[in-house]
């Protein structure tokens, strides 16, 4: 850590950590719901409320570490301090309580009723103004002072800018519920197919060049070519939600052409990652823990949304999956692969920085948490996928009711259910040993400083 | 000053971008943007008539209001999105009915006494109409024919084995090995009892045995509790 101002990063984190914690508490509740057949919080929390909750707080969780990350990498590429501690306070202050207000609110029906968007208009209101607030002190911090902007840096603020333009698109109430999910997809879709994607490999480009001394420029070389294609194929690739909603017909080829493309950028910047992973063996420290959740979010980021993606995409094939338990198959592979994992990588890389801890080794704790939120995921995520198929057979092939079809998959859902419950165990090994780093360290116990960049790998 | 990006291969060849690659990466990405806008300007022209707009009346936008106030779409899916927790409700109206919706609406808990439930919302008769009126408006949409017709036997059952099926009869009674053991056995109804003692029993348990613990499924629509007792009574 260069600039005391990077510290606000630390704050950030660990109010996306208690999110991240809350968030996986409400899964459970919503997966318990399946495999229960009287549900005796049918009247306190119902099932769309503890949804609703999972869902919100894994957008705000996500969103939290991503800024906080930002900060830090910003203060880092540009050399400077941030424009405003107090001003990034102030929108984590705003953040926080309109994320709490909301999820409060959901459990009296106070809701706009969109999914994921579930907000009531007030709290995105505000939102808005947090991310404006965001986007200032950003943009201040790069531009004052005529400071160098790396292309790192301007692909994260793009990404930025493009993440708060397209929220604008879930705010209105629109009379047409096909003209509604249009424009709500421009949120769902262009958010993780587009702006989150510009965010993450940014983010993946400056952790790279920071972990693995890679030479910065062949690494931003890759992450320009990896921006233009996920856009170019991302943006038209909304098409594939724009099959069955009362849409033209066109979009079944357009849609299937362009998403079907969707995987190669995301492929390559697992290669990319795992090829300069290997070069960072050479380097006299590694961040061990923080190079295996990196590593790791790009092999299950390719999986999730790349293949489980890409398997559905098709509208031969999406005919019969569409609104079935692969689609949860999928959104929780992919989040948790593309998103949920880069958090946490950027955590275990930024934290030990804040604080002087040593990351050489990696503590056992941080490894067991590794393993079971993985490998639980990995489970998790083939019960819904069979889930998914069998329902699929039975209900949309079959033609067998719903309820009826729902039945025959319970023993799927309890699988989920353990899986779940795994998961859980292993969020709070990550959260404690997460913790651990983020304490301050006595000037004396502090480790050397890693500075890749003064080290170039041949 | 040119711009190189510079690459090196996994077999250390080197391969450079040149100004003109990047250009052409630049280009392609913002065409796309603009096709997609032209597209978005097309399809929300056409969406008109596919999703007949001149019948969004007033009391339709309220329904959409209702679904969205009390987070329907959190459970349920609509045209396929949302919650996978209960069933798509866009062809709703076309397969249950307006006298079924409603119901349901009014109590969804006797619809459904066993089993996965939706909570009670105390609707007023006023958020029902536009309620079911909006469900009507979502069935006629054009979504280029999802979902697809069945393929499978299913389709070819009788209504009454759907209603039995729907109202998870099968959770407590058995028809030939299939079903629960909680209630007796349905497979030779027909030969024991009449349609009309069937149709008794499905209105009120309690006046055949004072200690049954079947719940009455009076709230069924009379189209329904027809169909189900012909299908009992053709159980010989």
């Amino acid at each position: 850590m260069r600039y005391k101002s990077q510290k606000i990063a630390r704050e950030y984190f660990l109010a996306a950590l208690a999110l991240f914690l809350l968030q996986v508490i409400f899964g459970i509740l919503g997966s318990i719901k399946y495999v229960w057949g009287y549900d005796p919080l049918l009247n306190v929390i119902p099932f769309n409320v503890a949804r609703a909750i999972h869902i919100n707080l894994l957008v705000f969780w996500l969103l939290l570490a991503l800024m906080g990350a930002t900060y830090y990498m910003v203060a880092d590429e540009i050399k400077t301090e941030i424009y405003s501690v107090k001003l990034a306070r102030l929108q984590l202050a705003i953040l926080l309580v309109s994320g709490v207000t909301a999820i409060v609110g959901y459990l009296f029906r106070w809701s706009f009723g969109m999914p994921f968007l579930e907000q009531p208009t007030a709290i995105k209101l505000a939102i808005v103004v947090a991310a404006l607030i965001f986007l200032a002190n950003v943009a201040l911090t790069m531009f004052t002072n005529h400071h160098t902007l790396t292309r790192t840096t301007a692909t994260l603020l793009g990404g930025m800018v493009m993440l708060s333009v397209m929220f604008l698109f879930g705010i209105p109430f629109m009379p047409n519920l096909s003209t509604q999910y249009y424009f709500w997809w421009w949120v769902i879709h262009l958010w993780v197919e587009g702006a989150w994607e510009l965010i993450a490999a940014s983010l993946v480009g400056w952790a790279l060049i920071k972990v693995t001394g890679v030479s910065r420029q062949r690494i931003e070389g890759w992450v320009f070519a990896e921006v233009c294609l996920v856009l170019l194929t991302g943006i038209i690739g909304t098409g594939h939600h724009y099959y069955w909603i009362g849409t033209p017909q066109y979009w079944l080829w357009w849609g299937a052409i362009f998403s079907a493309a969707e995987p190669i950028p995301i492929m390559m910047m697992l290669v990319d990652t795992v090829r300069h992973m290997i070069k960072a063996r050479t380097l006299p420290i590694v961040n061990t823990l923080g190079l295996a959740w990196l590593g790791a979010s790009g092999f299950v980021h390719f999986m999730g949304a790349g293949v489980w993606g890409f398997g559905q995409t098709f509208p031969q094939i999406n005919r019969w999956t569409h609104g079935t338990q692969i689609t949860a198959s999928h959104g929780h592979f992919a989040f948790w692969g593309a998103y949920g994992m880069l958090a946490i990588a950027l955590m275990y890389i930024i934290l030990p920085e804040i604080s002087g801890h040593n990351t050489e080794q990696g503590s056992k704790l941080g490894f067991t948490a590794f393993v079971s939120l993985n490998f639980s995921m990995i489970f998790l995520v083939m019960a819904l996928l069979i889930a998914g198929i069998v329902q699929v057979y039975l209900q949309r092939v079959m033609g067998m009711d719903f309820l009826e079809a729902q039945n025959y998959l319970r023993i799927w859902f309890e699988v989920r259910l353990v899986t779940g419950c795994i998961f859980l165990v292993g969020t709070v090994l990550v959260l404690w040993d997460l913790f651990r780093l983020a304490r301050t360290l006595p000037a004396g116990e502090c480790a050397p400083e890693l500075d890749p960049e003064a080290v170039p790998v041949a | 000053m040119t711009f190189v990006i510079d690459t090196t291969l996994a077999d250390g060849a080197k391969s450079c971008i040149m100004p003109s690659t990047r250009t052409i990466l630049w280009a392609t990405t913002l065409l796309s943007a603009l096709v997609f806008l032209g597209m978005t300007v097309d399809s929300l022209r056409k969406m008109g008539a596919r999703t007949h707009a001149d019948q969004l009346s007033a009391q339709v936008v309220e329904g959409k209001w209702v679904w969205q106030h009390y987070d329907c779409n959190d459970c349920h899916t609509i045209l396929g999105i949302g919650g996978y927790y209960a069933p798509d409700v866009t062809k709703s109206y076309a397969i249950r009915g307006d006298a079924w919706l409603r119901q349901f609406l009014k109590e969804p808990g006797k619809m459904y006494p066993t089993g996965r439930q939706m909570p009670n919302f105390h609707l007023a008769e006023a958020q029902i109409d536009s309620l079911v009126a909006y469900l009507k408006w979502v069935s006629e949409v054009d979504t280029n024919g999802w979902p697809p017709a069945p393929q499978g036997a299913a389709r070819a059952e009788s209504p009454g084995t759907k209603i039995f099926l729907a109202q998870h009869c099968n959770t407590c009674h058995s028809i030939r090995g299939s079903g629960g053991t909680l209630a007796p056995d349905l497979s030779r109804e027909g030969s024991r009892q009449t349609k009309d003692w069937i149709l008794v029993q499905i209105n009120d348990p309690r006046s055949h045995k004072p200690d049954s613990i079947m719940p009455s499924f009076k709230r069924l629509p009379d189209s329904d509790k027809e169909d189900l007792a012909d299908y009992l009574a053709s159980l010989k």
